[in-house]
């Protein structure tokens, strides 16, 4: 059970939901002055072993992915999984619907051939592709997520406006208040403050 | 301008530029021997009169004239997909591939020469065009063909030659105005050239296109009068602007190897991996679509052409173009990784090359050997004389010029070009 609880606990982190044990303590918050400066402190991080973190800032970055030493997304093998069924499906549509729940002929064509039923295993294939990739692409991102306990930081609203922070969760096995403070410091963290998990219940005020 | 322009109007058509090499910085100078383009025109020209040679001999020269009709349509197809893609850059503002423009760039002066080629095929009208036969429109004649005479107001041979002479008048000047002024942009840093040369792309894909699409009727589809598909022309634009892909990565890489062009990293190969991919895709997408209507319509006069492509061993050559040319490039350039391990890479651009040859050569040959599916040496002959005279004319203008658009305002942006 402890370990079905851990292997959840796991695959919530890989989708950057961090579930810290300890709601005292969820992770540290660090704001940098700058995008460069996150940049660099998100390698600085990055270097030190960490591995759940995340760079939070009101525009996208060029080549953060790398400096978090993000790997390539895995969105591509759920489209293609998601296209081979709609292939799959869309052939077995065009057959069973054709020469065998309603056959009907059709200026002598065949009950089924493969010529006129490609544009509808073509679409399908589509169809599901698109589905997976948006699909895939929430599930990997932990969307939709209305709840992040970061919300609690008050500082933590100005990453929609003009400010750019780290977040480094608890959870993460070189996570170490003080060092970890400590190295936040180092890489030039403008303020650090630690972020407490208060749950869902009083987040009104 | 007039620094740049050879002046001699005979010597313009084959070599319009004056060398600027010698303006180039360090690391885009052309750094390979002449040889580079010597041997290549060289092969391809002993390739040629070997053609010419064993092809007249014999009483029937049927043979030759396919076979070389198919090689010199290939060539035609390869530098219409440079201009076509030369064109998309301008107007699209392209930033990626500004590194590697000189070489479709190079290939756009191609077109003089390809209308010299051309001229082997203006003999053999009368092989190679039924609709040439005087007989099929004489109403009295046993031989009166009702259809073809009903096209000859299209099909006739004076109108015929002039539209391949208004084809080659359009495709080099637009060739040329992109050309030179890419040039003149290496020694002078003008951003007014990149406004010229995006002007000159905003009414010449479209004319283009036009040129494009009625250059493959002529040369390819009325090969087979009877038979028309309004899909013929995006066809054969969708095989040269693959083609052109594959031929983009086979100079870059040879180029690189000869310690040229550094500022092409695997970001720009992976890029044009992709287009290489999607084009194989919407070759096939164009090749079905033309195919799936034909089928559906089931009309004698159409569906013909596809039954002389599935019988006497015809069907393999089918079923070989949608294995090699669609499923397998398909399956392989998918992946990321396969787009960025350049001998892959290389190994596919040469395999698309041949398949597009290979399509070219299912288009024609059935028209002659209608009765027994077969290669002739012949057809591979031809093939090496028009590609090596291609190659060496890309490698010729390569030599005289900066291998890098150099002043291009885009060019730092290309360099430093990544993928996301």
């Amino acid at each position: 059970m402890n370990a079905l609880k851990e292997l959840i606990r796991d695959v919530k982190a890989a989708m950057g939901i961090y579930e810290s044990p300890n709601p005292e303590l969820h992770g540290l918050l660090a704001e940098f002055p700058n995008p460069g400066a996150l940049y660099h402190a998100a390698e600085g991080v990055r270097d030190a072993g960490y591995k759940h973190f995340d760079t939070h800032s009101p525009f996208p970055i060029h080549g953060m992915d790398d400096a978090m030493g993000l790997p390539n997304s895995k969105v591509g093998w759920i489209c293609l999984g998601g296209g081979i069924t709609g292939l799959s499906l869309g052939t077995w549509l065009q057959w069973w619907t054709g020469s065998v729940d309603y056959p009907l002929n059709i200026s002598g064509k065949p009950f089924f051939a493969v010529e006129p039923s490609v544009p509808v295993m073509f679409e399908v294939t589509i169809l599901f592709s698109a589905l997976a990739a948006v699909a895939g692409m929430f599930a990997l991102n932990g969307l939709p997520r209305p709840y992040n306990p970061l919300f609690y930081s008050k500082n933590f609203a100005r990453a929609t406006d003009d400010a750019f922070f780290l977040h480094i969760a608890a959870t993460d096995r070189r996570f170490d208040a003080k060092g970890t403070r400590q190295l936040l410091d180092d890489l030039g963290a403008k303020n650090v403050e630690v972020i407490q998990d208060k749950g869902t219940s009083d987040l009104e005020d | 301008m007039a620094t740049i322009r050879s002046s001699n109007p005979l010597v313009w058509l084959f070599d319009p530029i004056r060398p600027t090499g010698d303006g180039a910085d360090a690391p885009y100078r052309f750094k390979a021997s002449t040889l580079s383009w010597t041997i290549p025109l060289g092969i391809g020209v002993i390739a040629l009169v070997a053609t010419l040679a064993v092809g007249m001999t014999g009483e029937d020269h049927k043979q030759f004239y396919f076979s070389y009709l198919t090689a010199w349509a290939y060539g035609v197809s390869l530098a219409v997909g440079a201009l076509f893609f030369v064109l998309i850059q301008h107007l699209t503002k392209a930033r990626w591939s500004v590194v590697f423009r000189r070489i479709p760039e190079a290939l756009l002066w191609s077109f003089p020469v390809l209308a010299v080629l051309g001229i082997p095929v203006l003999f053999g009208m009368h092989d190679l065009f039924h609709w040439t036969h005087a007989e099929l429109l004489d109403p009295a004649s046993p031989d009166y063909d009702y259809v073809i005479a009903g096209k000859s107001g299209y099909l006739n041979t004076p109108f015929f030659l002039g539209r391949l002479a208004f084809y080659f008048i359009v495709w080099t000047l637009i060739s040329y105005r992109l050309y030179s002024r890419s040039i003149q942009q290496d020694a002078s840093g003008d951003i007014a050239e990149t406004k010229s040369m995006r002007v000159t792309s905003a009414w010449g894909l479209p004319l283009l296109a036009v040129t494009t699409a009625f250059a493959s009727y002529d040369i390819l589809m009325s090969l087979d009068p009877h038979w028309f598909s309004t899909m013929f022309g995006v066809y054969f634009f969708a095989g040269s602007f693959l083609a052109i892909m594959a031929f983009m990565i086979v100079v870059s890489m040879s180029m690189q190897r000869a310690g040229m062009m550094q500022g092409v990293t695997t970001e720009h190969y992976q890029d044009l991996g992709k287009f290489m991919f999607g084009f194989v895709v919407f070759w096939a997408y164009i090749a079905f679509s033309q195919y799936m209507l034909i089928w559906y319509g089931n009309l004698p006069e159409e569906t013909v052409w596809y039954r002389h492509r599935l019988m006497h061993g015809w069907e393999l050559h089918s079923a070989a173009l949608l294995i090699a040319h669609f499923i397998l490039p398909f399956m392989i350039l998918i992946g990321r990784w396969a787009k960025r391990i350049r001998g892959l890479l290389a190994f596919m651009a040469v395999w698309v090359l041949f398949m597009h040859w290979f399509d070219f050569h299912w288009l024609v040959m059935p028209v002659l050997h209608g009765e027994h599916a077969q290669f002739n040496p012949l057809d591979f002959l031809a093939l090496i004389g028009i590609v090596g005279i291609l190659v060496g004319l890309v490698m010729f203008r390569l030599s005289r010029h900066s291998t890098v658009p150099q002043k291009d305002p885009r060019l730092a942006l290309s360099l430093s070009f990544k993928n996301t």
